[in-house]
């Protein structure tokens, strides 16, 4: 009897093995149009091109006013002077490709700008408790996927780091939650985002904005990171006065 | 179907489920954090590659960094292989809160995260995070790569073990006594301990014209605890302070 489990254990292995490394022998890359492609690896670099924003209005409270918003974008201009880390959701919107990595335990998002990676950890399924939890610029995000869509929710950004202002209007705090939702469409060539912010001091209705990436080339390779030198007084003067005409 | 197929078909929808990505036999689950441990050092603060084989070098090269030891850092900041004296001041950082990346790692946690393709490592301090390609692309023909910290690496699985080769790093010190330059071609052999929680990382630079042997020496990392969450190392370039050189504590 002993002997037939042992038996049952390793066919059982065998198979399991086989199947995880049939799953690592699939293409890395999306499939041409109309072949198959697994609709829940998000693993990639992914691009966002000039027509990947669709941000409609934010709905604001009353009490955002153009002074509220003009004092956030001061904040935000110092962060941007002193080279902050700039944190979510703006690393989302890197000039270069994003480095999406999806293992066993965590969604890994790495960025080729003055940003720190976000860790999306899939082994719980509850945020951090704010009073537990050291702020960051990209908060704590935890994922799971319904479907074949991974929807993360992240909460403790800290609304005293990085850029701010949200696209489409608002800023986020260090109440803020955001919700995103990941889909692959295109046949895996294509990665759909959307943005829901929740904030009632900032917000009437949460706030979802979205962005399409597209796949970088197979074989793209991570390029020298866009650093920010706080101490460069060109850089500086650059963006801290008024463009001349002459 | 017999029982042994139903079960062994039962496990085979179970993997199917599991991520995609999921280390097969023979992969080394290396995903998570990691917590550099200098249990072999050199017993002080001085230096921790102090108890490292020392470097091998060439005449040349072991003259030009005699020299530029004697001469001291250029700026000031923390030299690896630099004996400190009690008191002596160094600065800990250039104050721009750069990446200073680098390839071992330091007394801030790691990060791995392995895909099909690429295995990533982050610090939670400022650094060049490192990809290692996995899906068998050649290293770039140093003529049109620009070097940096982390350079380009190429990976494979070996005998339980990741294996990858580094070259296109930018000039500067290695521990122990080592230097480096783009040419300069860095293995690194990744492997777990039995139990999985014990990561031996092994270097090996290559460079006849600065080695006269290959220099080699280990790293060992414990794996952080369950769910150990990624800190934010946050650095303030407006904060005069964060450049100031400190001194190390009294060493007995």
């Amino acid at each position: 009897m002993a002997f037939a489990i042992k038996k049952l254990v390793r066919a059982s292995l065998r198979a399991a093995g086989v199947a995880t490394a049939l799953s690592l022998a699939l293409p890395a890359q999306a499939a041409a149009p109309g072949a198959s492609f697994d609709p829940r690896n998000i693993s990639g670099f992914w691009e966002l091109p000039y027509d990947g924003r669709n941000i409609p209005q934010a709905d604001l409270q009353p009490s955002i006013t153009p002074a509220v918003i003009a004092a956030q974008a001061a904040k935000d201009a110092n962060s941007r002077r002193w080279c902050y880390f700039i944190g979510m959701p703006m690393a989302m919107e890197s000039p270069r490709p994003i480095d999406i990595r999806q293992s066993a335990h965590e969604v890994l998002v790495n960025f080729e700008t003055r940003a720190t990676p976000r860790h999306i950890y899939l082994d719980r399924k509850e945020n951090m408790v704010l009073d537990d939890y050291d702020l960051t610029s990209t908060g704590d995000s935890v994922g799971h996927w319904e479907g074949n869509t991974f929807v993360v929710t992240t909460v403790g950004i800290d609304g005293n780091k990085g850029l701010t202002l949200l696209p489409g209007g608002g800023f986020r705090t260090t109440d803020s939650k955001l919700t995103e939702r990941y889909r692959l469409a295109n046949n895996g060539n294509a990665l759909i985002v959307t943005f829901t912010w929740e904030d009632p001091k900032v917000f009437k209705t949460p706030h979802t904005y979205a962005y399409r990436y597209t796949r970088a080339p197979k074989f793209y390779e991570v390029q020298t990171p866009l650093d920010c030198d706080p101490l460069d007084k060109e850089r500086v003067e650059f963006f801290t006065n008024p463009p001349s005409a002459k | 179907m017999t029982l042994p197929a139903v079960v062994a078909f039962g496990a085979l929808c179970h993997v199917a489920t599991a991520s995609a990505a999921q280390p097969a036999s023979g992969i080394p689950d290396l995903t998570g954090a990691w917590v550099r441990v200098d249990e072999t050092g050199s017993g002080s603060f001085d230096n921790l590659a102090a108890g490292f084989p020392q470097a091998s070098l060439t005449p040349p090269y072991a003259e030009r960094l005699e020299r530029e030891r004697k001469a001291g850092p250029r700026t000031g900041a923390w030299d690896p292989n630099k004996k400190y004296q009690n008191g002596e001041a160094y600065v800990v950082t250039a104050g721009t809160c750069g990446f200073p990346g680098g390839i071992e790692p330091n007394s801030a946690a790691f990060h791995i995260v392995q895909d099909r393709d690429q295995v990533v490592i982050v610090r939670e301090n400022p650094g060049l995070g490192r990809n290692i390609y996995m899906d068998g692309r050649p290293h770039p023909d140093l003529r049109r790569f620009v070097p940096t910290a982390t350079g380009h690496s190429v990976g494979r699985y070996e005998d339980g073990a990741l294996v990858f080769e580094t070259i296109g790093l930018t000039p500067g010190n290695v521990p122990a006594g080592g230097y480096r330059t783009p040419e300069t071609v860095l293995v690194e052999r990744y492997s777990l301990s039995p139990d999985g929680n014990r990561l031996t990382m092994r270097y090996t630079f290559t460079d006849p014209k600065i080695y006269t042997k290959p220099h080699t020496f280990e790293i060992v990392a414990e794996r952080g605890l369950p769910r150990q969450l990624a800190f934010e190392w946050y650095c303030d370039a407006a904060d005069p302070q964060q450049s100031q050189g400190v001194a190390p504590p009294k060493q007995e």
